[in-house]
């Protein structure tokens, strides 16, 4: 074999071998690299409850409340299988909406309950102008 | 807080930036090209 | 290929097409942003924010498409040991830093009213920093990896190693979006499913992408030809102190 080939079968090995490595690396790392929870990761894993999280997950529609003090809101995050109930004291960013994504930081009182001190829009893939949007932004997915 | 203020942060940052790469290797093209040319024509 | 590898036949080449890719490419990105910005839709949901993607989208595609061109290049320059390979990785080093610091900065500025942060670490945006500090080390590698060959005109291998081995943070930002729970939203184009983009801002989209591209290329060229053009001027120094 001519070394100019012989180089060329050599960096496509090492190339082949490195997408290997990383797509085995990304793959295994999935759950370690999420940036939040789901709601049915709670329930298969229950976090932590003296550290700090991410919850992130639709707005259930209809779900957001005022409460008495004027500043507190709670509404329910929730996926196709679960919900949990979410407590914020604080001003939610423009883009919160109900039936569209959010993350909210904080912690778990217990599996049932989070008190969030941050919340995040975390807005979809979907780009338009709004006389089209119409009704179709009542539904998305956070995956 | 206007939204506009942050479209117009991020042009405003976007254009300068990108005209100071196009013509900072425009001056170093036609320096360096430039001093080659002057080269030639000294020595031949 | 190896026809267009001749330096003399290349610069043949590169010549006009620097004033074409860089004109053309100018225009198109400043008018399509411009068609963007000033007559396109606010978004149904970000409102008027949506407008920062046309310069923020192209700078992400050409970061990306920058590194993956030294890596093509670094790899070609490895096999074929062909000078002009090198070079042309070398090239792409610094508009392709540039446009990946845009695509952050000009994330960071969209994020704060839509997602009410600056910054997070999730994947996506850790990814594309990890993307432009990979640029600065090129950077700092290829310039100290020339200047230590100096004299002896090394063809810059180390530098074409870690262009080559860098390529692998491209499919991790990629994916990230898709693999990863990530606060930056998934795909919004794909080749195979189409766009989720509306019409009306897709196209000056893809226009300033064309555009932006364009200009890339000029700047590669434009470097390119400065760095021959110093190669030949060292050369004939060195020819004139000799003689």
């Amino acid at each position: 074999m001519k070394a100019k080939n012989q180089r060329l079968v050599l960096i496509m090995v090492a190339v082949v071998a490195m997408l290997g490595a990383v797509l085995l690396a990304m793959s295994g790392l999935k759950d370690q690299a999420a940036y939040f929870y789901a709601p049915s990761d709670v329930l298969k894993s229950p976090p932590a409850l003296d550290r700090p999280v991410r919850l992130g997950g639709m707005v259930r529609k209809g779900s957001l409340k005022k409460l008495a003090d004027g500043v507190s809101v709670r509404f329910i995050v929730e996926d196709e299988a679960h919900a949990i109930p979410v407590q914020f004291k604080g001003i939610l960013p423009d883009l919160f909406r109900e039936g569209s994504g959010v993350v909210a930081e904080g912690r778990f009182l217990n599996n049932q309950q989070f008190v969030a001190d941050n919340i995040l829009a975390k807005h979809d893939e979907r780009y338009m102008p709004p006389q089209m949007a119409g009704d179709q932004h009542k539904t998305g997915r956070v995956s | 807080m206007n939204q506009w203020h942050f479209v117009i942060a991020a042009y405003a940052l976007s254009i300068p930036v990108l005209a100071w790469v196009v013509i900072a290797s425009f001056v170093a093209m036609r320096r360096a090209e430039k001093a080659v040319d002057e080269l030639k024509r000294g020595t031949s | 290929m190896h026809a267009y590898a001749n330096p003399a036949r290349f610069l043949k080449i590169a010549r006009p097409l620097t004033h074409w890719f860089g004109w053309i490419g100018g225009l198109l990105l400043l008018l399509c942003v411009g068609w963007g910005v000033f007559a396109g839709p606010a978004d149904y949901l970000q409102g008027e924010t949506v407008r920062i993607m046309y310069i923020h989208v192209p700078a992400a595609w050409l970061g990306m498409a920058g590194w993956s061109g030294i890596a093509i290049a670094s790899a070609m320059q490895l096999i074929w040991r062909h000078p002009l390979a090198g070079i042309a990785a070398r090239a792409c080093a610094l508009p392709g830093a540039v446009f990946a610091a845009l695509c952050l900065a000009t994330g960071s500025i969209w994020g704060r009213p839509t997602w009410g942060t600056w910054w997070e670490w999730d994947g996506r945006l850790t990814s594309m920093l990890v993307l432009f500090f990979l640029y600065l080390a090129y950077m700092a590698l290829a310039s100290a990896e020339q200047e230590a060959d100096g004299e002896a005109g090394g063809e810059g291998r180390m530098t074409a190693i870690f262009g080559l081995v860098g390529a692998i943070n491209l499919p991790i930002i990629h994916y990230s979006v898709l693999w990863w729970r990530t606060l930056h939203q998934g795909q919004s184009i794909s080749l195979m499913k189409g766009s989720s983009i509306d019409g009306s801002m897709l196209w000056p989209l893809l226009g300033a992408a064309v555009g932006a591209s364009l200009l890339f290329g000029a700047v590669v060229l434009m470097r390119m030809r400065a760095e021959l053009a110093r190669t030949k001027l060292e050369m004939r120094m060195r020819r004139l102190a000799a003689s």
